[in-house]
């Protein structure tokens, strides 16, 4: 076993740096359509793994994480076009403002588990969408805000604009590099494992003296937080904050991108999260049954690999190290 | 459970700590990174949009259109109309051979931006026309406006693309919501009561058209019985409390605007409940429109609609155009069709008028401009000042033809040009 | 003029609606202790095989027999094959199962039926209006629905309440040996039980079809109804599904008639108030995992 991990960890010494500048070569080696794939796909990869962090570690099954993304994204469209498109100054907002809608949420959701949860976050991810149609004034009703203005940060003349799709896609690389190491060193740490024993069998944790509910109530504010965030990245990279992003099928999708990936690994969702967005954008440009296709493939992983892609890797990986 | 599985399971929780990525290795791969981003304005350069406008080869158009969802009936409608009008020129303009590329936008505006940005960056077409809904229209703005591509919309009608968003890269071929319905008010004032009850969805086109309506209808001195009723959208669910609100009501006339699935609900109810026949309905022609008058039924007739075409109005390219339709799919054309068909033909005799050349897009947008032609709907120009479709705006009546229901046209209301600005409506 | 009255029978009309709409999944529910998130599916899937026979004879009452046996084997197929292999990995296994088939149905369905819209009229001998003393009408087949919806309660009462099935299954759930070792074959038993529960969604889809249309889409509708439904009565629970339809119902139509600013998430609302003073729903006696 010892030696297994050590094996493991040796190869894996390359993997980040590798990642890093395989991210870092996609404008020079691909056109500018593929980088504005990229930079979809990197977005979702940070949401689905905030997902996970629900999902895969703390065993509460969301069906509603769309509204944190929507919301944060609404939240920095309303702060770019009303007061500023400082990211310095966006990006706090939006995650206050996220923050303090998980805490309301979550402060009722996490009173449930289970369907009930699953359906409590439903019902509250659709209640923020009719309201995003409903509120006309402020959300820009169902045509959402448009003309959000390109992000900069820095002040005045020392400010630097992510105008430009390779610009704005470093930065995403930038700030899903920095989520993304964020949300596993999360994982790996002693909350982390904390959670995991919540999923697991809360009583018992609950009867080592935790007080679950607060852990829980962190992994939501977190998750929460961390949707809100890419939320506002996606809103300023499409300059537009639609409703659309708030429905209840984005948080389906969102599921399916953390299950196909393996729940409860955080590697799996994101690379989940960048095949499915790949798969939608090219199958779909050939089939009209792109939806069947990923149907099937959706329920071929619930049914013979439910540990997902990071799953399937591992088992085959143990397989092949095993004795003779 | 079995024992082993969560055992493995238990395994795999150890094994994503991320061991194998020490913070130094971090930290390292992350200076490289902010290396290269500080480099970032020498690629710019590589950033900028390329792609589109040429002389030679195909003539690559895109077409951004919703083929799966609840709107794939408009999607298809559109595609098919104008597959047929290039066929019918033999697939080629201005000395080049049409091709088309279609991509489907679902109704979300962040992938109608995905699948604008593959059509024009990666496929590089000369042009890009389509779209049904307004929210992915308002969406697409700003990217077409800002590369300088050129967007035809063959749907979407919401006012604001004609007004305070208009830009000069992007036409209509098809109406702005306002157009059918502000003729329509002053006609019904005259023609059918002075007091309404009105009710239509609550999102953009539903605020559009019933602001249309009114301000002509109050204009003249006509009275709402009641606050408009606005219904949930996208899903107005159970229609019976509405219709008995409107039952309650006692109005002399029911304004109200649906389309797609909702004005199945909605005048289907009209119908079970009795008021079809006992209040007269006066609608935005969408809410009756061929593509949803069979599923309606008797439920729809008499009822009065204000739209820009009808499948029987008796001129000779909407015969030849009807009849071709149906020939190719099948089924009757719908309003739909026919905007795709306009569509078809104001790229063709636009393409004609520039030889083919599409690398000058001020000089493109002068012969889209200028473009004019018999239409199925009458004469089809634009509005310079708005690059919005001038629309003939008819009165159409839902009457039993031969045992088949169909829009009756019963009067001519003339030519209206969206107004630009909000000050009607 | 007052429309509370007439409102008060389409709350009544819309709540016996809706616990057609959730009876199927309550059932296969509390039964089996299976979430299909695929039951609006196979209520769309019976409303479009209800259109396909309607259609080609003319006929309502041919198409209510036919439905259910069609809609029962898709079902039973769907359980044999793949549904079965899930019942020992936990809700949500099945929960994502469900929905994947779901995304596959609604795709395929909107492949062969088409995407417009399709209305079913109701049969004739239920076709006209009711007249409330000159104060209000409703239409005949609506009042009919209020029929059917407590004929169906009253039919699952006696199956579940009455019979041995009810008994056979829920022991079968808690226990596999125990009720083999009877002599009865478990898997046939809830076999038969998901047909049922499926081939009754069926027929409420036909059932709801003159009243909703049919149209892509509608089965996520209903589905989304339907947990509404479960949720705010109690999971699993006969009079749960009962008594929270006509809470939802009620709530929807005044909802709509008095507050319309709210009505697009009154339903939520309604559901979210009753999960917070009771977390397991009106009747649920004990909570989902």
């Amino acid at each position: 076993m010892t030696t297994s991990v050590a094996r493991a960890a040796r190869r894996n010494r390359w993997a980040v740096p590798a990642l890093v500048l395989a991210l870092v070569a996609v404008p020079f080696v691909l056109g500018t359509f593929e980088v504005s794939l990229a930079t979809t796909a990197l977005i979702f990869a940070v949401l689905a793994m905030s997902l996970d962090l629900l999902v895969g570690y703390t065993g509460l099954v969301s069906l509603g994480h769309a509204a944190f993304f929507g919301f944060g994204g609404y939240v920095a469209a309303y702060t770019a076009i009303h007061l500023t498109g400082n990211l310095l100054v966006v990006l706090p907002v939006v995650a206050a403002g996220t923050a303090l809608l998980a805490v309301v949420l979550g402060f009722l959701a996490l009173r449930t588990t289970g369907v009930y949860f699953l359906m409590l976050t439903l019902a509250f991810g659709q209640m923020l969408f009719g309201l995003a149609v409903k509120w006309t004034p402020v959300t820009g009703g169902s045509d959402g805000l448009a003309g959000v203005p390109a992000p900069f940060v820095g002040i005045g003349p020392m400010s630097y604009a992510f105008t430009g799709r390779v610009r704005f896609y470093y930065l995403v690389v930038v700030a899903v590099l920095a989520l993304g190491w964020f949300l596993i060193r999360v994982v790996g740490s002693p909350f982390g494992h904390a959670l995991v024993g919540i999923k697991d069998n809360e009583e018992r944790l609950a009867s080592l003296g935790y007080d679950t509910w607060r852990y829980k109530m962190a992994a939501y504010v977190l998750a929460g937080v961390v949707a809100g965030v890419v939320g506002a990245l996606f809103v300023f990279f499409n300059r537009h904050a639609a409703p659309e992003n708030l429905f209840w099928v984005v948080s389906g999708e969102v599921l399916l991108m953390v299950i196909i990936g393996g729940a409860g690994t955080m590697y799996g969702p994101a690379l989940g999260a960048v095949l499915v967005r790949l798969f939608e954008s090219y199958v779909s440009s050939y089939t009209d049954r792109w939806q069947t296709l990923l149907g099937l493939l959706f329920v071929a992983f619930v049914l013979f690999a439910p540990g997902g892609i990071v799953g399937v890797i591992r088992r085959r990986r143990n397989r092949g190290r095993a004795p003779g | 459970m079995d024992p082993r599985t969560t055992t493995s399971k238990r395994e795999e929780g150890r094994r994503t700590t991320p061991r194998g990525v020490s913070r130094r290795t971090f930290i390292k791969s992350a200076g490289i990174l902010a290396g290269t981003v500080a480099a970032g304005p020498l690629l710019s350069a590589c950033g900028a949009i390329g792609g589109g406008g040429g002389t030679s080869g195909p003539l690559k158009i895109g077409l951004l259109l919703p083929y799966s969802d609840i709107y794939a009936v408009l999607g298809e409608s559109i595609t098919d109309a104008m597959k047929m009008y290039f066929e019918g020129i033999g697939n080629e303009v201005g000395g080049r051979t049409i091709e088309i590329i279609a991509e489907d936008t679902q109704l979300k505006p962040d992938i109608g931006l995905e699948k604008a940005r593959k059509l024009v960056e990666q496929d590089e077409v000369d042009l890009v026309a389509g779209v049904v809904s307004s929210g992915v229209a308002v969406g697409l703005r700003d990217y077409f406006h800002e590369n300088k591509k050129l967007l035809i919309i063959a749907n979407a009608g919401a006012n604001v693309l004609t007004r305070a968003k208009k830009s000069p890269y992007i036409f209509r071929t098809s109406f702005s919501n306002w157009q059918p319905n502000w003729p329509l008010g002053g006609w019904a004032y005259e023609n059918v009561a002075k007091k309404v009850f009105v009710s239509a969805p609550d999102y953009g086109a539903g605020h559009d058209m019933v602001s249309g309506f009114l301000n002509s209808f109050q204009a003249m001195g006509g009275e709402i019985v009641a606050e408009p009723q606005f219904t949930p959208f996208p899903q107005m669910g159970d229609p019976a409390p509405f219709i008995t609100e409107i039952q309650q009501a006692k109005p002399d006339m029911v304004y109200c605007f649906y389309s797609g699935g909702a004005a199945v609900t909605f005048v289907k109810a009209y119908g079970e409940f009795g008021l079809t026949g006992d209040i007269p309905l006066v609608c935005a022609g969408f809410t009756v429109e061929e593509d949803v008058l069979p599923s309606e039924g008797d439920a729809a007739l008499g009822a009065k609609s204000g739209l820009h075409w009808a499948l029987q109005l008796d001129n000779p390219t909407n015969n030849a155009f009807t009849a071709a339709y149906k020939d190719k799919t099948g089924k009757d054309a719908n309003v739909f069709a026919m905007q795709g068909y306009d569509t078809a033909r104001v790229i063709a005799e636009s393409l004609n008028a520039v030889e083919g050349n599409t690398s000058d897009v001020d000089q493109l947008i002068g012969a889209i401009e200028a473009v004019e032609f018999p239409s199925p709907r009458g004469t089809f120009k634009f509005d310079p000042a708005t690059h919005n479709v001038i629309n003939n705006v008819y009165v159409r009546d839902v009457q039993n033809v031969d045992g088949e229901l169909h829009n009756v046209v019963i009067d001519d209301l003339g030519e209206f040009a969206d107004p630009g600005d909000d000050s009607k409506g | 003029m007052d429309q509370l009255l007439p409102q008060l029978v389409n709350g009544l009309v819309l709540g016996l609606l809706l616990f057609l709409i959730a009876a199927g999944f309550s059932l296969i529910f509390g039964l089996m202790d299976v979430i299909n998130l695929a039951h609006g599916s196979f209520l769309l899937f019976g409303g479009y095989v209800g259109l396909t026979v309607i259609r080609s004879t003319g006929n309502f009452w041919l198409a209510v027999a036919v439905v259910p046996l069609v809609t029962g084997a898709v079902g039973l197929a769907i359980e044999v094959t793949v549904l079965r292999r899930t019942y020992t990995r936990g809700h949500l296994i099945q929960v994502l199962l469900t929905l994947g088939l779901a995304l596959i149905a609604a795709d395929l369905m909107r492949w062969n039926w088409g995407a417009y819209v399709e209305s079913v009229d109701a049969p004739a001998a239920l076709a006209g209006l009711v007249d409330f003393g000159g104060v209000f009408q409703v239409p005949l087949y609506r009042l009919a629905i209020i029929g059917f919806g407590l004929l169906l309660a009253g039919a699952m009462w006696v199956v579940l309440e009455r019979t041995r099935l009810g008994a056979i299954v829920r022991a079968g759930v808690q226990d596999r040996e125990m009720v083999a070792a009877l002599g009865i074959d478990i898997d046939k038993v809830v076999a038969g039980v998901f047909a049922l529960g499926t081939a009754l969604a069926g027929l409420s889809g036909l059932l709801a079809a003159p009243v909703t249309s049919l149209y892509p889409g509608l089965d996520f509708d209903f589905l989304i109804l339907a947990l509404v439904v479960v949720v705010v009565g109690g999971m699993g629970s006969l009079k749960g599904a009962f008594w929270g339809a006509l809470l939802v119902g009620m709530t929807d139509v005044l909802g709509k008639a008095y507050f319309p600013e709210f009505s697009l998430f009154a339903i939520f609302l309604i559901m979210a108030i009753v999960l917070l003073v009771r977390p397991q729903g009106l009747f649920g006696t004990r909570e989902a995992t």
